[in-house]
């Protein structure tokens, strides 16, 4: 990274001396804006380019993911347990995958990050101070790109993807039972949401109402600028720096569960 | 009075019980349930670690030891957010008496022993409720590990603090990172206005203690009427022996 800085007080146990060489890629966007579709075009680019990608987002923890799409199933998932939910998440992600990722050298892209947490939070009437604190573990990411589209464009999208979600239309805190009315009023929110966070966490503004070869070409500029300065890492060597610290990892505690057991 | 976070005042009664492992908190609790209930007033019970929504991913977490500091704090923090939404809140909110076993407390013990920052573990709780009265039940660390390792149990890895790497041996982990829960413990009771209670007095005797200061705060609480359903039977001369299986036990007079 080219400046290792938290949003607030860090991570436990997180060590600032060891360097972490890779850079932080996050794209954010609301539902049906293209960010997945972005992200496995950039992964291919930036590869080709002779790096190391490492992708990652949302619900994709190895802790969390689980269980949190099972509470999603139901509808008794209160609005703080859903966000400490997404935060346990975030945390073991970074720390897992993210953070060891970024020592070996990777570029790590991920598909979305805390804001879309901190925005569907406020919008459901959470304290934005309350959620910024719980997110102070967060690193700041080299980039922030943010895909944006408004709701004439993304309704089609959405429609032709996977139909309007329960959760993505808000239909857990709005009055409407109507799925089309809640989500033009949910994503409306969103939207305004992110409009008035990018300026204070530097998103940069990609225009995604324009063909996915515009976008895709305007996200490869931004992204050159910041690997600019980043000598390639192949991913065999990458693959093999981070397959060495996991088996690190492995052995301490292997170590301890023998020693426990004894 | 229980509060809300930004000081409103709610209907109910919150008390809840803190202390290390061995404390003898959870005995305490449960005479104090048992005669609340004996008394006519509608209690309901938390306890720490048990949102059938989020205790899942916890054993999974604990089980396959992948926990950190700040993951075990995060997954503990949303398992007592699902418990505030759906049972401890609505219960204050009618008016009852809520009894927790465990509270945020807990957590800001545990998890700044394990080295997470003190201010965050603080601010994610932020949500919480403020307890009627939040009982310390202080034991000497000593005292406590006698009580708990009497028995030479298997302890469990994260429980013994094998996590932060103390100690290899999973005994003198246990003892060191209870120490350190201890202290903090001990730190929070000027910070909490805690009530503390001490453990090591008879067991009777600390209930007595804890009665006598709830006593005067329970003006108010919500009651449930006894269970009338064995008279309305009896009339009829009937005994109602399936009534067992619908009504809850904590119900019966």
């Amino acid at each position: 990274m080219t400046k290792i800085a938290f949003y607030g007080e860090g991570l436990a146990g997180f060590s600032r001396t060891k360097p972490l060489p890779g850079r932080l890629l996050v794209l954010e966007g609301t539902d049906g804006v293209g960010r997945s579709t972005q992200i496995a075009l950039l992964r291919e680019w930036v590869e080709s380019k002779g790096y190391a990608v490492q992708s990652t987002g949302m619900k994709r923890s190895d802790l969390a993911g689980k269980g949190i799409k099972e509470a999603m199933r139901g509808h008794t998932l209160g609005n703080l347990t859903q966000n400490l939910f997404y935060a346990t998440d975030m945390v073991d992600r970074l720390e897992k995958v993210i953070i060891p990722a970024l020592r070996a050298g990777f570029v790590v892209l991920t598909d979305r990050y805390v804001y879309s947490i901190m925005a569907r939070a406020i919008v459901r009437g959470v304290d934005p101070g309350w959620i910024r604190d719980v997110f102070g573990f967060a690193l700041v990411p080299d980039l922030i790109l943010y895909l944006q589209a408004d709701l004439p464009h993304l309704i089609p999208r959405v429609l032709n993807a996977r139909g309007f979600d329960y959760w993505e239309s808000g239909m857990d805190v709005l009055p409407s039972r109507d799925y089309y009315e809640a989500f033009v009023e949910y994503q409306t929110r969103l939207l305004a949401q992110f409009e008035a966070m990018s300026e204070e966490y530097n998103f940069h503004r990609i225009d995604a109402t324009r063909s996915i070869r515009e976008v895709f070409q305007t996200l490869t500029q931004e992204i050159d600028a910041v690997l600019a300065d980043m000598k390639p890492v192949s991913l065999e060597k990458a693959t093999q720096e981070l397959a060495e610290a996991r088996a690190d990892e492995e052995t301490e505690k292997d170590k301890q569960r023998v020693k426990q057991s004894a | 009075m229980a509060q809300l976070p930004d000081g409103r005042a709610l209907p109910g009664k919150l008390f809840i019980v803190e202390g290390i492992d061995g404390s003898g908190k959870s005995t305490q609790l449960d005479l104090l349930s048992k005669w609340l209930i004996g008394q006519g007033y509608c209690v309901a019970f938390s306890e720490w670690n048990s949102s059938p929504l989020v205790k899942a991913t916890t054993k999974k977490g604990k089980k396959k030891q992948m926990l950190s500091p700040s993951s075990f704090s995060l997954i503990h923090a949303a398992d007592f957010a699902d418990r505030l939404e759906r049972q401890i809140l609505p219960a204050l909110k009618a008016g009852a008496i809520v009894l927790a076993d465990r509270y945020i407390y807990t957590a800001f013990g545990r998890d700044v022993a394990r080295g997470v920052a003190p201010e965050w573990v603080r601010k994610v709780y932020a949500f919480a409720i403020k307890p009627t009265v939040a009982f310390y039940f202080r034991v000497p660390l000593e005292e406590s590990l006698r009580r708990i390792l009497g028995g030479r149990p298997q302890l469990k890895y994260y429980e013994a603090g094998m996590d932060i790497g103390l100690s290899d041996d999973p005994y003198e982990s246990f003892a060191l990172f209870q120490g350190r829960i201890l202290e903090e413990y001990d730190k929070m009771v000027d910070e909490f206005g805690l009530t503390v209670i001490d453990a090591t007095l008879p067991l009777v005797k600390q209930q007595e203690l804890v009665r006598e200061i709830i006593t005067p705060l329970l003006t108010g609480a919500l009651r449930v009427e006894p269970s009338a359903w064995r008279e309305v039977l009896a009339a009829e001369s009937v005994y109602g022996r399936y009534l067992d299986e619908v009504l809850p036990e904590r119900s019966a007079p």
